[in-house]
């Protein structure tokens, strides 16, 4: 839901970025048309950088992003004296999901990694199983890829596939028993989970395996693949989206994030 | 009207059209000009012959690997395999449509033909997904069916239409005495097809092939859905293989601006180009002598 306006530009909040937030985002907003009618927001999508590139230029307010910025970015904003800040709204966590024809509920973090560079071809590496094993990813330009890439530290195997979006990879799975993939957690909850089952992972430090839907240890930090959603906007434009950052946080804001399949944030 | 007046109008008209007519020289000059500038950029930092016999595409990763040979591969055995589908299928119903099919018949078919090539790519590459890529993992016994065949299947189909066209319109400019001559000296109706008139007909059937091979090699949306864009170089068509054009359309979204990946992207758009260029340049040669043959 796009609330445009024709209104005077400080009646508008202009917010772009992020397509893994854009729909969060917009729920929001609906809500707080009803809080505060008087105050009109326009949002879009297009991508974490665009929104970035669009704040330096100025055509938004608040920029979403899923990933932080970075140093070249931060570079331009600097060149031109333009003071910025980010708010953490909400969290994403990526789950990994398998087949539930296969006899595996959690993974360590190092046999992750193995099937992901491609080293374990085989289920046989894990389980009892002589079954090829087949990875379903995004593509190289979604963020969920990057991020998994960058969190695990690998470069992902040349036979995985790549999907166009969460939707495909789950249709997938479901029908092939021996596909593992990974999908923002919330899209499971839209989706359900019939005939596949959400991994649960052992990291490093801890003795127990944490599964993405359990959000109690996602608020508390627990589980590995979880990141922050992040807005940024210009110090000196505070004033002007204050209403609706407060109002991310409110109780009203954190339900929509929570139904929306997100994790709130305690600040 | 006077006459001073009418030229005016007259040469005006002839200068705006002849300007029209350039543009389109201008666009595609353009565009190769564009596509070359770029990939020398690319070839300044990139050797070519890493480029033509490496073994991985892998842009993204530390030791960034910048190599056609998986992304060709692909390439080719998706557009062959789709040639080995329509070829046959595409001739064998131009002929039936021009030489057997009752009048009635013929009318009927040939307006569902054309309407093949309106369903949109993304529409087919949608069919690709859930319908084409679970029967052929069930048919196969392997464990998904986005895969060459997958693609070649469906290409097959996008270029049937232009196959069919142009095959129909070479066998119908087969001269009559030719069959006639034919069938006078005791051949049957199946006999002079095959012996006389596709034979005849062949130069337009040549061009029928590479136009629709045109098609396939420059297909996007298709294979991107239905193919797994798996990037490692395929051994046959059950494997999951990433196109040139697909290798483009995911890449070219989020690539950081003018650095070795960005006119690493160009340097294949190039070749691809150059490619489908070549074939089309052919294909047309062939349709142009076909048009001349029926005048």
């Amino acid at each position: 839901m796009v609330l445009a306006s024709c209104k005077s530009d400080n009646a508008t909040i202009r917010i772009k970025g992020s397509d893994t937030e854009v729909n969060l985002v917009a729920d929001i907003s609906e809500s707080f048309y009803l809080a505060y009618p008087k105050l009109f927001v326009s949002i879009s999508g297009g991508g974490s950088g665009l929104g970035i590139a669009s704040l330096i230029n100025g055509t938004a307010d608040l920029a979403n992003s899923s990933r932080r910025i970075n140093a070249q970015e931060l570079e331009i904003f600097n060149k031109n004296s333009i003071l910025i800040d980010s708010f953490i709204f909400a969290q994403d966590a990526i789950a990994f999901v398998v087949s539930d024809q296969i006899d595996i509920n959690a993974i360590s973090l190092q046999n992750l990694k193995s099937i992901l560079n491609g080293n374990y071809t085989n289920w046989e590496s894990l389980i009892k199983v002589n079954r090829p094993i087949n990875i379903y990813g995004r593509q190289s330009n979604s963020g969920t890829y990057s991020f998994i890439k960058n969190k695990l530290d690998i470069e992902f195997s040349a036979y995985a596939k790549q999907m166009n979006g969460n939707a495909q990879i789950l249709e997938a799975i479901r029908t092939d028993n021996s596909g593992i993939g990974y999908v923002g957690a919330g899209y499971l909850m839209h989706g359900g989970t019939k005939g596949l089952k959400v991994l649960s992972i052992f990291s490093n430090n801890i003795n127990e395996a944490v599964s993405p839907l359990d959000s109690k240890k996602i608020e508390q930090g627990l589980y590995i693949f979880q990141r922050p959603l992040y807005q940024y906007f210009r110090v000196e434009n505070y004033m002007k989206i204050k209403p609706f950052l407060d109002f991310e946080k409110t109780a009203t804001g954190k339900n929509i994030i929570h139904l929306s399949g997100y994790y709130p944030v305690d600040l | 009207m006077n006459t001073i007046k009418r030229e005016f109008i007259d040469r005006l008209f002839k200068q705006i059209f002849k300007f029209t007519g350039f543009i389109t020289i201008a666009l595609l000059g353009g565009i190769f000009f564009m596509l070359l500038y770029n990939s020398i950029s690319f070839f300044l930092e990139v050797k070519p012959l890493d480029f033509f016999t490496g073994s991985q595409w892998n842009p993204s990763s530390i030791s960034s690997k910048f190599s056609i040979v998986p992304l060709a591969i692909s390439t080719g055995l998706v557009a062959f395999g789709s040639m080995v589908i329509a070829v046959p299928l595409g001739i064998l119903t131009a002929a039936y449509l021009s030489e057997s099919a009752p009048k009635r018949l013929q009318l009927f078919l040939k307006p569902f033909i054309e309407m093949l090539a309106a369903i949109p790519s993304v529409a087919i590459g949608f069919l690709g997904i859930v319908l084409l890529g679970p029967a052929l993992a069930h048919i196969f016994g392997i464990q998904n069916g986005l895969n060459a065949l997958n693609g070649s299947i469906l290409l097959a189909l996008m270029s049937l239409p232009t196959i069919i066209t142009i095959s129909e319109d070479a066998i119908n400019a087969v001269p009559k005495s030719h069959r006639e001559a034919s069938l006078a000296l005791g051949a049957t109706k199946w006999e002079t097809l095959f012996k006389v008139t596709i034979p005849a007909a062949l130069p337009g059937l040549i061009a029928a092939v590479l136009l629709g091979l045109g098609r396939a090699l420059g297909e996007t949306m298709t294979v991107l859905m239905a193919t797994g864009n798996a990037s490692a170089t395929p051994t046959g068509f059950l494997d999951s293989i990433r196109t040139i054009t697909a290798t483009i359309a995911i890449e070219m979204g989020e690539v950081p601006y003018q650095t070795t990946h960005y006119f690493a992207l160009f340097a294949i758009a190039a070749v691809l180009f150059l490619h489908t260029f070549v074939i089309n340049l052919i294909g047309e040669y062939f349709a142009n002598r076909l048009r001349k043959f029926h005048a």
